[in-house]
């Protein structure tokens, strides 16, 4: 066999990599991580002990719609991990669950979930706005807790959040901003921080996808609830949901906070009697003075979605599972790039960003082509839970602090939207007690 | 799937029909992202590349999937057989026009074409392929399968009435239109000569049913005189030469897309595969002489 299998550890078995594998050694899977908060001591990183790193960690699922059967059928793939739990307030969904998965237990209420000892840690995938309780009353029950982004619709509620994994040191905290576990966007990530971009100069991010974002339902009691997100009392809308993604990769990059954030909103299309933007455009500035202009659009799927980061010497651009690099003329030789492929963009030549080119190249596998062991970000950042479950655990990759920010930059965004305002983002705001 | 999905939603509420509408495109695309070929990180393509190595660990869909396909294959004496993308390559009709290959070639496909050359473990969820060089083409069978979910959703969210297909050669339909008392289907003659004289073979009325439809013409090429389709007999190795058409109506659009492919594939009368199972309603076959045979269960 050529390629590489993804579960293979070099002959390892679970409880042998245990043996060998230290929290000193996992400093390197967070190269360039600036871990915010407040760390745990090793001595403090008391490993789980729940004896049994040779089966499989049983998670339990929280909100079972579109995006919790997304994660089931992801987490079905790896296997470390075994679906125990599925709760959901709507008996459909845990019909669904029932006929999907077999030996699955099923809760409508989430608490009796949480009551049970064979599952220890819990996937909230509930409506934003609902975060708070599940989150809360997950960590005091003493799961562990994979969170999805935004932590919360209001800066209160993810405050109450992190203070709560905050207070759980022994437990694992992790917030889905999936784009920092994803292998294809931690390579541009080193790309970015060596300075292969020179300086930076400005950002631009889209996302473009004609759909009317609403649900529906048999009965309009249950379609009032899936629509949520078309809620302005509850929902931070497009920049909230699905922007405040593409900001924490600007501020990951830059490894700085925005400092302020100027917004605008319309509702251009679709005039369903609905108060949340349609049409949304932010300009997030940093401390350093770069800016980012964020656009997020449900009217138009015109040249889909795409991260730009422009520097001095070359442009980044990121798109679905690939990256290339522009060089301006003036820009110095890197080496590296003589050997690269390049594609036509136009009137432009990008130079393809492929990890580990040269290695794949060697082991006769196309290097720009879409490698079929490579999987989705949900997958890694479900697959770095499991992991932590497992060996840790060690704070996580995106822990409550990073949670946090992301969740108040995404509220301050869908202020300055709300009002057409510039919102300041003081330091202080970004200090957990 | 390369393939224009198309929904007929009926109702009074506009915004209801739209978002109902999305939530099955989205699921259609969901499906295709899962099982298709073509695209490098679907499910299928990972375990194209690794199930010839070892057991891979596969969700329930698509567990669940491959053992109703592997069903189908028995049901079908091997004349459906989603393994045969070997022979498929071996033709050229992989992202091609297709081509006479050699007969070693052909031999060396159908030794790697074979839905007996596949292990499902139930208990462990995993699929794995008897040597490397098997594959899965799901597609004969993913378009009926994601036109069934995207119509399960539809029905779920209390669309009535309504007729979708995909590409149109796969339908679904439920309820009625707004004017008549059942949706009809009409099926014209696959020869584009005969299109001049408007001529209908066969109309179906489908209410709560599904119609697939499948032909030797579109890709296909000519050698020595012959044309030569794309739906290759599994079990031969060779591009099948014996009905021009076959048309099947059953319960859900799976079981048509499949008993369609099947008796195309079984080619002449006296060979036809006749559907054993009773959720098959009726069938309709365009010979090569231009003889039909229809029949209704």
């Amino acid at each position: 066999m050529s390629k590489k299998n993804k579960n293979d550890k070099g002959g390892l078995n679970r409880k042998d990599f245990l043996k060998t594998f230290s929290l000193a050694s996992l400093a390197p899977l967070m190269a360039g991580e600036k871990i915010q908060g407040k760390a745990l001591k090793e001595a403090e990183a008391v490993r789980y002990t729940n004896n049994n790193t040779d089966d499989v960690v049983p998670i339990g699922i929280v909100g079972y719609g579109e995006w919790g059967r997304q994660i089931a059928s992801t987490l079905e793939r790896n296997p470390k991990v075994k679906i125990a739990g599925i709760s959901d307030t709507f008996s459909i969904m845990l019909t669904r669950a029932e006929r999907s998965y077999t030996d699955v237990k099923t809760f409508e209420n989430y608490r009796e979930m949480l009551e049970d000892p064979e599952i220890p840690a819990i996937i909230v995938a509930t409506p934003t706005h609902k975060h708070r309780e599940v989150v809360v009353d997950a960590l005091e029950a003493g799961k562990h807790v994979y969170c999805e982004f935004p932590m919360a619709s209001s800066i209160e509620d993810a405050k109450a959040i992190a203070d709560a994994a905050k207070e759980a040191p022994r437990q694992i905290f992790q917030v889905g901003l999936q784009y920092r576990i994803n292998p294809q966007h931690r390579d541009v990530f080193q790309f970015i921080r060596s300075g292969a971009t020179g300086r930076p100069t400005y950002i631009r991010s889209q996302w473009h996808n004609k759909t009317s974002w609403r649900r529906t339902s048999a009965t309009q009691e249950r379609a009032d609830e899936l629509n949520w997100r078309l809620d302005g009392d509850v929902s931070l809308g497009l920049i909230g949901e699905i922007g405040a993604h593409n900001i924490d990769m600007a501020s990951w990059y830059l490894n700085e906070m925005p400092s302020s954030i100027q917004g605008f909103g319309q509702v251009r299309y679709w005039r369903d009697g609905r108060d949340v933007p349609d049409n949304v455009q932010v300009v997030v500035e940093f401390p350093s003075g770069v800016h980012m202009v964020c656009v997020c659009s449900l009217t138009t799927s015109f040249d889909g979605r795409y991260d730009m980061f422009y520097g001095s010497d070359s442009t980044i651009l990121l798109r679905d599972k690939h990256a290339w690099m522009f060089k301006e003329v003036d820009a110095p030789m890197l080496g590296w790039e003589v050997y690269a492929r390049r594609d036509r963009f136009h009137g432009e030549v990008g130079i393809a960003l492929v990890a580990d080119a040269t290695q794949l190249d060697a082991q006769d596998v196309d290097p720009f082509e879409d490698d079929p062991n490579v999987e989705t970000p949900l997958y890694y950042s479900l697959d770095s839970f499991i992991d932590n479950n497992i060996y840790g655990p060690y704070p996580a990759m995106v822990g409550y602090q990073q949670g946090y920010n992301a969740t108040l930059v995404a509220v301050k965004a869908k202020e300055a939207i709300q009002n057409k305002s510039i919102e300041t983002l003081d330091e202080d705001l970004f200090a957990l007690d | 799937m390369a393939t224009r999905f198309e929904f007929v939603l009926c109702g009074d509420n506009e915004v209801h029909l739209r978002a109902a509408g999305e939530e099955a495109i989205r699921e259609i695309k969901r499906i295709e992202n899962k099982l298709s070929f073509y695209q490098r990180n679907s499910v299928i393509s990972q375990i194209n590349a690794r199930a010839g190595y070892e057991p891979v660990r596969i969700d329930s869909e698509t567990f669940s999937f491959l053992e109703n396909v592997s069903f189908l294959f028995q049901e079908t004496d091997g004349a459906f057989d989603p393994t045969i993308a070997p022979l498929m390559k071996a033709w050229g009709f992989v992202k091609k026009s297709g081509s006479v290959p050699d007969q070693s070639a052909i031999d060396e496909a159908l030794e790697h074409t074979g839905m007996n050359r596949v292990r499902l473990d139930k208990a462990r969820h995993t699929v794995q392929f008897e040597k490397p060089g098997v594959m899965f083409d799901p597609g004969g069978i993913g378009k009926g399968y994601a036109l069934d979910q995207a119509a399960m959703i539809l029905k779920e969210t209390g669309i009535e009435n309504a007729l979708i297909h995909g590409g149109t050669s796969s339908v679904i339909a439920w309820g009625k239109p707004p004017d008549e008392l059942v949706w009809k289907i009409a099926i014209k003659h696959p020869d584009p000569s005969f299109h001049e004289q408007d001529e209908i073979l066969k109309v179906y009325e489908l209410n709560n049913s599904a119609l697939s439809v499948s032909a030797v013409w579109g890709k296909a090429f000519e050698a020595d005189g012959k044309l030569l389709g794309h739906i290759i007999d599994p079990r031969t190795g060779y591009p099948v030469d014996g009905a021009q058409l076959t048309a099947c109506v059953a319960k859900n659009a799976t079981l048509a897309d499949v008993y369609s492919t099947a008796m195309l594939v079984s080619g002449t009368e006296n060979q036809m595969i006749h559907p054993k199972i009773d959720k098959i309603f009726s069938y309709f076959i365009l010979l090569k002489d231009g003889n039909t045979i229809s029949h209704s269960q």
